[in-house]
């Protein structure tokens, strides 16, 4: 089997002329339902408030702050959220950019959130959100275009990023249990 | 400026860079030709050293023009050391929270925020600013000041664990070599003419105000904290080292609360109090002090180091738009002659108008009519004290 030329040219890390060529493959049926999911996580308990998710042939630890008697090991299940829309919207933002022949010199999303109710998850409360009341992200960009079009891209990046979107959505959790 | 003359009005360094020349940093950045770099950087040298005259500036600066920063620039002066931004440093910091806090109050990406940090064994080139005062000195027949990053924040600043400790265990170990260089500049510049060597030491006001603050911090890689007074004492220690044996030229520091920002309340503050006697331990003849600023308190504190050292007295705030009048400056100066030898006294902004190339703090034409009040402030008092300073 030959192997198709990739192209030497590069933008922001990516290829643009085969990143064009695996975005336009997405039109396939057989393609989008792999790239559609289902996406997997397993998640496992450590001790304590330590879990370990693996995903694929990678894993990624999670504890909380030891003020809550806890080893703080890694980062919070709940501050691992926020990078993961920070992530998934960088992801968005230089496949946009990259789409549109834009270089990115540097770029960095800060986001945060508060608790609406944390009394609800401590078992003090049985009313409220225990969620974060809202995130608030922002981008930092230095880049090679214009102020509008960066906008535009950030937008793009919002709008489209799957994690950012199923947080907006307030996507439907179904939980099932099995004792074992 | 005659020998005598009362009052001396200078800058602190910086001058607002114009549009074409950080145009022209960009693009040295980017890839551009150091010569290209230096030709662009030659004229605005020429326009500030001459806006600086025309305001009535005895002791100019070439206004950092060919430098991106107070303390970057050394990174081109030097081999051994590699320009890093906070956003590659971060794997390294041990107090990353700290940092994290920081970063969000001055609501500014890690990226942008760019220290100098030893990675190899340090290595001269061809100085670290006798190329400026060579250029300068064509262009000015005036007394030259010249601004160099003092041995404290050289080291400390650029000293990180995990990056250069394989070549220097300490910053200790790090200071000495960064002692012996400047030492060697210092004799460099004073066979130039060069008149006032001006060494910065803004971490200062970090180690002492900065304690119980996560407000902000002045350098991108202050390293973790250390006990306050170790720091200051090591700071005198090297600065004394630097300036050991040294005479023929007038050495200042430099201490500020931060000039990166025009929000007050970002910035650092505290009176100079608790740092004076470390600052009056040091072996240099001037304190060039920021005083226009509410944050940097009273000049009550030097008092007790009556006519101990000259002070810059910062009478102008380069980060607002107001021209401060003549009276007030006046006024302020006159405060300090009641208990300060006048002929001690020089007259300066409080910091630079431009310390960070990209982050101007005012335009060159504030600069200028402020740096001009200065002097119209200076022509007022010296009316008033000349032939009364000699006899106090």
């Amino acid at each position: 089997m030959t192997e198709p030329k990739m192209s030497e040219e590069t933008l922001n890390g990516l290829h643009p002329e085969k990143l064009k060529g695996i975005l336009e493959s997405l039109k396939q049926p057989d393609v989008l339902a792999g790239v559609s999911g289902p996406w997997k996580s397993r998640v496992v308990w450590q001790g304590g408030f330590h879990a370990k998710a693996y995903m694929r042939t990678h894993a990624v630890e999670m504890d909380e702050p030891a003020g809550l008697d806890a080893c703080d090991l890694a980062a919070s299940a709940h501050e691992q959220l926020l990078s993961a829309m920070g992530a998934c919207m960088t992801v968005g933002f230089v496949l946009n950019a990259t789409k549109r022949g834009v270089k990115i010199h540097d770029m960095e999303i800060t986001l945060e959130g508060n608790f609406d109710n944390i009394l609800k998850w401590a078992g003090l409360d049985d009313s409220g959100n225990p969620g974060y009341r809202g995130v608030k992200a922002k981008l930092f960009v230095r880049a090679d275009a214009d102020e509008a079009t960066l906008k535009e891209l950030w937008k793009l990046a919002v709008e489209g990023s799957p994690v950012t979107q199923s947080v907006i959505r307030g996507t439907p959790v179904t939980t099932e249990f099995q004792m074992v | 400026m005659s020998e005598k003359q009362l009052f001396p009005v200078t800058v602190v360094g910086s001058w607002p860079r114009p549009a074409y020349l950080i145009q022209a940093l960009r693009k040295r950045q980017s890839g551009g030709t150091e010569q290209e770099f230096q030709a662009v950087a030659d004229r605005a040298v020429i326009e500030c050293l001459n806006a600086q005259e025309q305001a009535g500036v005895d002791i100019p600066t070439d206004g950092e023009q060919r430098r991106d920063n107070f303390y970057s620039f050394v990174v081109e002066k030097l081999g051994g050391m590699r320009l890093m931004k906070v956003s590659e440093l971060m794997d390294f910091m041990k107090d990353r929270a700290r940092y994290e806090e920081v970063l969000r109050a001055l609501d500014v990406p890690a990226f942008a925020i760019k220290s100098p940090i030893v990675v190899e064994r340090l290595t001269e080139k061809n100085g670290l600013a006798q190329d400026e005062v060579d250029f300068a000195k064509k262009h000015t027949s005036r007394p030259l000041k010249v601004p160099l990053p003092g041995p404290y924040m050289l080291t400390r600043s650029s000293w990180f664990e995990g990056l250069s400790n394989k070549v220097y265990p300490q910053p200790e170990d790090l200071a000495k070599d960064v002692v012996r260089i400047l030492r060697k500049e210092v004799l460099a510049l004073k066979a130039k003419g060069v008149e006032f060597i001006q060494f910065d030491e803004p971490i200062l006001s970090q180690i002492v105000y900065g304690a119980e603050s996560t407000e902000t911090f002045m350098c991108a890689a202050l390293p973790n904290r250390r006990d306050p007074t170790d720091e200051l004492e090591l700071a005198v220690r090297l600065m004394n080292e630097t300036v050991e044996g040294m005479d023929g030229v007038r050495f200042g520091v430099h201490v500020c609360r931060g000039n990166w920002s025009r929000r007050e309340e970002v910035l650092l503050k505290g009176n100079y109090g608790p740092m004076l006697p470390y600052l009056m331990d040091m072996n240099i003849h001037q304190l060039v002090l920021e005083f226009a600023t509410p944050r940097a308190g009273e000049l009550e504190v030097f008092k007790e180091y009556k006519n101990d050292k000259e002070i810059g007295l910062g009478v102008v705030n380069p980060r607002t738009d107001e021209i401060e009048p003549p009276a007030q400056i006046v006024a302020r100066v006159k405060e300090l002659a009641k208990f300060y030898d006048p002929e001690k006294i020089f007259l300066n902004p409080d910091c630079g108008f431009g310390t960070f190339a990209e982050r101007n703090v005012n335009t060159a034409e504030i600069a200028t009519k402020k740096m001009a009040t200065i002097a119209e402030a200076a022509r007022q008092l010296r009316k008033e004290f000349q032939g009364k300073a000699a006899g106090q």
